[in-house]
């Protein structure tokens, strides 16, 4: 069984449309900013890769990611030729924080925000009159444990049409919390290269529209293949090979593809030195014996972690790349760890002229929570 | 769409679903037959004497709380051994953890802290934490989970649709066995933002294939017949299939709306939040609970469990039969 990709949103520091930030991850120019409304007195850390929306004047505002969210799933609707409508139509949210920014400004600042604020069916039936909607908070693989529920959904006969989608705005307790964690304190997030020393925030909300095959108004952009969701069991925050090896091999399995057939991968790479030797290490070890092997790319090098949503927009970028046979590249990746120096990573400019047509994206989220997925193009 | 989606979130292709274990871990509630009485009664949890040891050390209180819950159910369902560990099959294990305040405690805390010395003030073991996963993270190391993991925050509907999450994971294929824990802490800022005293109240759940439970020799408590998330009570009835109102003994209402007496007429209402406070994330998974107490005893009639209403984004329903 395979699942349309019928409509496509997101947003990002770089842009606010797939199609622009795929433009701005081609560009490749340096897009971290110095930090727009915490005290940077009270951080290591002094940039992140934030959205540039508050009003003039400085002060934080609350319900952003709820804004984003709201946003890119009537963008992914629209994409999909349907209408607003929602009451019929599941909405599956993946995310880290939830509004736990708001409720940072509730609590610090007395900001109007209420408990069912925390939680984005609020929003979603005010907006959509949705009613069949789930929060789901799945740390960095929230969206493709999301896109996989929504996969199991279709195929179990519950829905014909649901619509996934992530959204995550930076908190001051999270990037707080990896501020005091993190040993080195990156200037930027720099995943695979030597010079890695860790992770820094992005901002940002991913929609997709996800159809039984063939049902349909419009165009398909491409076919969801499989989607793994597993759990390590390991670690509370650090990632385990073991866990991950069998999140990316049973991913294979539900798509019905070998190593060798895929032709692009959008690795997790957070640029903590920690995640991307682990998955650089299962990823040399899952593809050996499929030389050349695929190419591979990583976009937290310009949009930062964007956290729950990070999956779905890395699984966007996949799908704009197949559409184009474009793979942009990593941004300052020059010096590959050793781990990685042999996967087909993209440097310096786009690798052009490949014809692209399975990709696999990784998201692997705090707790060894894991989701893998394959997708295919739609020729 | 000529049918609605609602109408057939409730009847996904035929693996029956069964409740295998309970585990409870709230004062007040000594077991889950209690339950169905008033409330509160002697006994329950005693979070001062319950929560500590060895594997409590260095986790929130949610994810205590939480550890006890399940280790409990897990034991209720005879899937651990005389040394709690899990004997039951890990790779195909589920953890669903409904919760709104899990960590809200600990954001505001890290807040105040960043604001008053800065980012060096804060304790490197408070990482997990910032995330809500942390609970089901937790759930997973202790008894070696290696299945689908899952965190639900929905708002007060969180409980029923965890639970129906959990069905559709076994339905799918994707789980051979899942722990529901419903799970709320007791604290500062959980209370202000239900703007009412609450307790801490953990309830957990294993849920099986009928046909795995019938294998093991094990007795089902109740089967998960039917979940619905609905934009009001009539729809959530309707699309679980609760049209005759004979069939429903015991009606475990959420809040009390107006209409809501009309639409059922049963014999038993029960309102668990009524007589323990506000238990958000929790309450589902309780009234599952409380759900295997009325099917184990010799009352009749399927149960009815609900959550939501006007003053929510949607109302849930979930039909739980013999």
């Amino acid at each position: 069984m395979t699942w349309d990709i019928t409509g496509m949103a997101a947003v990002a520091n770089i842009g606010a449309s797939p199609r622009e930030i795929f433009a701005a991850l081609c560009a490749g120019q340096e897009s971290r900013r110095p930090l727009q409304v915490f005290d940077a007195g009270k951080y290591r850390a002094a940039y992140a890769y934030e959205i540039d929306d508050r009003p003039e004047g400085g002060d934080d505002i609350p319900r952003r990611a709820t804004g984003w969210l709201t946003t890119v799933v009537r963008q992914a609707v629209a994409n999909a030729g349907l209408g607003e409508d929602l009451s019929q139509v599941p909405v599956l949210v993946g995310t880290t924080m939830r509004e736990q920014r708001s409720l940072e400004l509730w609590w610090r600042d007395h900001a109007d925000v209420a408990l069912a604020d925390l939680h984005f069916g609020t929003a979603l039936k005010a907006t959509f009159g949705a009613s069949t909607t789930y929060t789901f908070a799945n740390a960095c693989s929230a969206t493709l444990y999301a896109l996989g529920m929504a996969t199991d959904m279709i195929e179990l006969g519950m829905a014909d049409t649901v619509v996934v989608a992530g959204t995550d705005a930076a908190t001051e307790s999270g990037f707080g919390t990896l501020d005091r964690v993190q040993n080195d304190i990156p200037d930027a997030l720099r995943p695979f290269d030597t010079s890695h020393k860790g992770m820094l925030m992005g901002e940002g909300a991913a929609a997709v529209v996800v159809q039984r095959a063939g049902t349909g108004n419009g165009p398909v952009h491409a076919r969801v293949r499989g989607v793994s969701i597993n759990c390590d069991a390991r670690h509370a925050t650090a990632p385990d090979p073991d866990g991950i090896t069998r999140a990316m091999q049973d991913a294979h399995r539900r798509a019905g593809v070998r190593a060798q057939d895929i032709d692009l991968v959008m690795l997790h790479g957070t640029g903590t030195p920690r995640n991307d030797v682990t998955e650089s290490t299962v990823l040399s070890r899952v593809f050996h014996g499929a030389e050349p092997g695929p190419r591979m790319t990583a976009i937290k090098a310009m949009t930062g972690h964007t956290l729950g949503g990070s999956g779905l927009l890395s699984l966007l970028m996949a799908v704009l790349a197949m559409k184009e046979g474009t793979v942009p590249p990593v941004l300052g990746l020059t010096d590959p760890i050793p781990e990685a120096v042999g996967l087909g990573l993209v440097q310096g400019t786009p690798a052009v002229g490949d014809h692209l047509n399975v990709a696999q994206i990784d998201a692997f989220g705090f707790g060894g929570i894991n989701a893998v997925t394959i997708v295919e193009a739609a020729r | 769409m000529t049918e609605t989606t609602t109408a057939r979130m409730s009847h996904p292709r035929t693996r029956e679903v069964v409740v295998t274990g309970i585990g409870l871990a709230l004062p007040g509630v000594a077991t889950y037959r209690d339950l169905l009485g008033p409330l509160p009664v002697e006994g329950g949890l005693d979070p001062a004497s319950e929560l500590r040891g060895y594997e409590m050390r260095h986790k929130d209180r949610a994810s205590r709380l939480a550890l006890r819950a399940a280790e409990f159910a897990l034991r209720n369902a005879g899937l651990t051994d005389a040394e709690a560990t899990f004997t039951g099959m890990a790779d195909a294990t589920a953890v669903v953890v409904s919760t709104n305040l899990g960590n809200v405690d600990a954001v505001c805390a890290a807040a105040d802290t960043i604001a008053r010395e800065g980012t060096r003030g804060l304790s490197p073991l408070g990482l997990p934490e910032t995330s809500s996963s942390v609970i089901a993270a937790w759930v997973a190391i202790r008894f070696g989970l290696r299945g689908p993991n899952l965190t639900v925050c929905n708002g007060v509907t969180s409980g029923l649709d965890a639970l129906a999450w959990a069905r559709n994971l076994i339905v799918a294929g994707r789980a051979e066995a899942a722990v529901v824990v419903g799970v709320e802490p007791a604290k500062e800022v959980a209370m202000r933002l239900l703007c009412a005293p609450s307790i801490d109240a953990a309830a957990a759940v294993v849920l099986e294939p009928a046909d795995a439970a019938a294998a093991r020799g094990i007795q089902p408590r109740a089967t998960v017949a039917g979940h619905a998330r609905a934009g009001d009570l009539a729809a959530a009835m309707t699309a679980v299939g609760v049209t005759e109102e004979r069939s429903v003994g015991l009606w475990l209402a959420g809040e009390q709306d107006a209409e809501s007496g009309q639409l059922l007429a049963v014999t038993r209402r029960i309102d668990l939040e009524a007589q323990l406070g506000p238990l958000s994330g929790a309450l589902g998974v309780l009234q599952c609970a409380a759900a295997a107490a009325h099917l184990d005893s010799d009352a009749t009639g399927n149960v009815l469990a609900t959550a939501g209403g006007p003053r929510h984004d949607a109302t849930a329903a979930l039909l739980l039969t013999p």
